[in-house]
């Protein structure tokens, strides 16, 4: 494909993207299989076309990439296209690298999330453990203030105990995210959102972090509840946070 | 990537996209699967029939046609169809020469 080094580029600076391909060949110099590259602030880098046709072609783009959703639609009567919103794969990352986190990083990477382990244990966080992973084995807060979150984050804490939760969680919840999720039975995830309240964290912000975590599958062992977790996490990607919350019993027994 | 490895390693490939779908479908706009010459494919457009319909359009512009082809699969038959997709919807995918 002509425009695969653009393509790799725009990746590796993992910026969302329109990649517009004709579908049909219409003359005037269009013809099925053309494309062209819009990114988000309406540049456009591909095959030559009349201005008249390269206009509506990026106005569409720019459409595609505001719903968020690849979808074909016709540039003119008769010439449809289809317009793909490319971007990075989903980054997961897990602080705690104990029982669950290996199941779940293999989950998550076969659903293709790209995944980052951390712990500040090296026996833990290693890629022995998490093969095919980043594995950072640091303090986790030094850590979290390095890495760079956003968006197109999503992540679980599962460390060894709640201090360490916490300290995670604090750091984390000051920077947007697609998802945080939260280890811990009901109470103990309330005891951990308190103390991030005291220390100033936006209840509405606090609201957001999925705990306790998972899908409720009745999920016991690790392997199980790392599957319950991969699931939540695929619901998020795939169809929000809402679906995602919808999934949720009021109240009840399972996975507390 | 993997489309990117294998033009580096010279392998000719078809990708097919699946460009739109109606209906009950396994997959969406945006899935994506890559041919190769040898048949080898990676990723999926919704496995079944369906699929097989879409590998043997890429082999054949791989092989033959070298041209883009936009491809119909109906996945409309009723139960008992003998090898049929059931699904109940359509879709539209987009094979091209990699």
């Amino acid at each position: 494909m002509k425009y695969l080094p653009e393509i790799l580029g725009l990746l590796s600076k993992e910026e969302t993207f329109c990649l517009a391909t004709i579908l049909a060949t219409a003359g005037q110099g269009v013809a099925a299989g053309q494309k062209a590259i819009v990114r988000p602030d309406g540049s456009i880098k591909g095959d030559s076309w009349p201005d008249a046709f390269a206009a509506a072609l990026r106005a569409l783009a720019l459409e595609a990439l505001a719903g968020g959703q690849s979808r074909s639609a016709e540039v003119e009567p008769g010439v449809p296209a289809f317009f793909d919103i490319i971007s990075t794969a989903p980054c997961l990352l897990i602080c705690g690298a104990g029982h669950i986190a290996m199941p779940l990083a293999r989950f998550a990477r076969e659903t293709g999330f790209s995944v980052t382990v951390l712990d500040d244990r090296p026996d833990f966080a290693n890629l022995a453990r998490f093969p095919g992973c980043r594995a950072i084995a640091e303090a986790f807060v030094p850590a979290l203030r390095g890495l760079p979150l956003g968006p197109s984050s999503y992540v679980v804490v599962i460390t060894r105990g709640h201090e360490h939760d916490s300290e995670c969680l604090a750091e984390i919840l000051r920077k947007e995210t697609a998802y945080v999720g939260l280890i811990g039975s009901r109470r103990r995830g309330r005891l951990v959102l308190e103390t991030l309240g005291r220390k100033g964290i936006s209840a509405e912000r606090l609201g957001e972090v999925f705990t306790p975590i998972g899908v409720p599958i009745g999920a016991e062992s690790p392997e199980e509840i790392a599957l319950s977790i991969a699931a939540e996490l695929v619901c998020i990607r795939r169809s929000g946070a809402s679906p995602a919350r919808a999934l949720r019993p009021g109240r009840g027994k399972l996975n507390d | 990537m993997r489309l990117y490895e294998l033009q580096r390693r010279g392998v000719p490939a078809c990708l097919a996209t699946i460009t739109s779908a109606v209906g009950s479908t396994p997959r969406e706009a945006g899935a994506k699967m890559i041919v190769c010459a040898d048949g080898t494919t990676y990723g999926s457009v919704g496995g079944g029939c369906g699929e097989n319909k879409v590998r043997s359009a890429a082999l054949r512009c791989l092989l033959r046609t070298k041209k883009p082809e936009l491809l119909e699969v109906d996945l409309t038959d009723d139960i008992g169809t003998k090898g049929g997709d059931v699904c109940g919807g359509k879709m539209w995918i987009f094979v091209e020469p990699a």
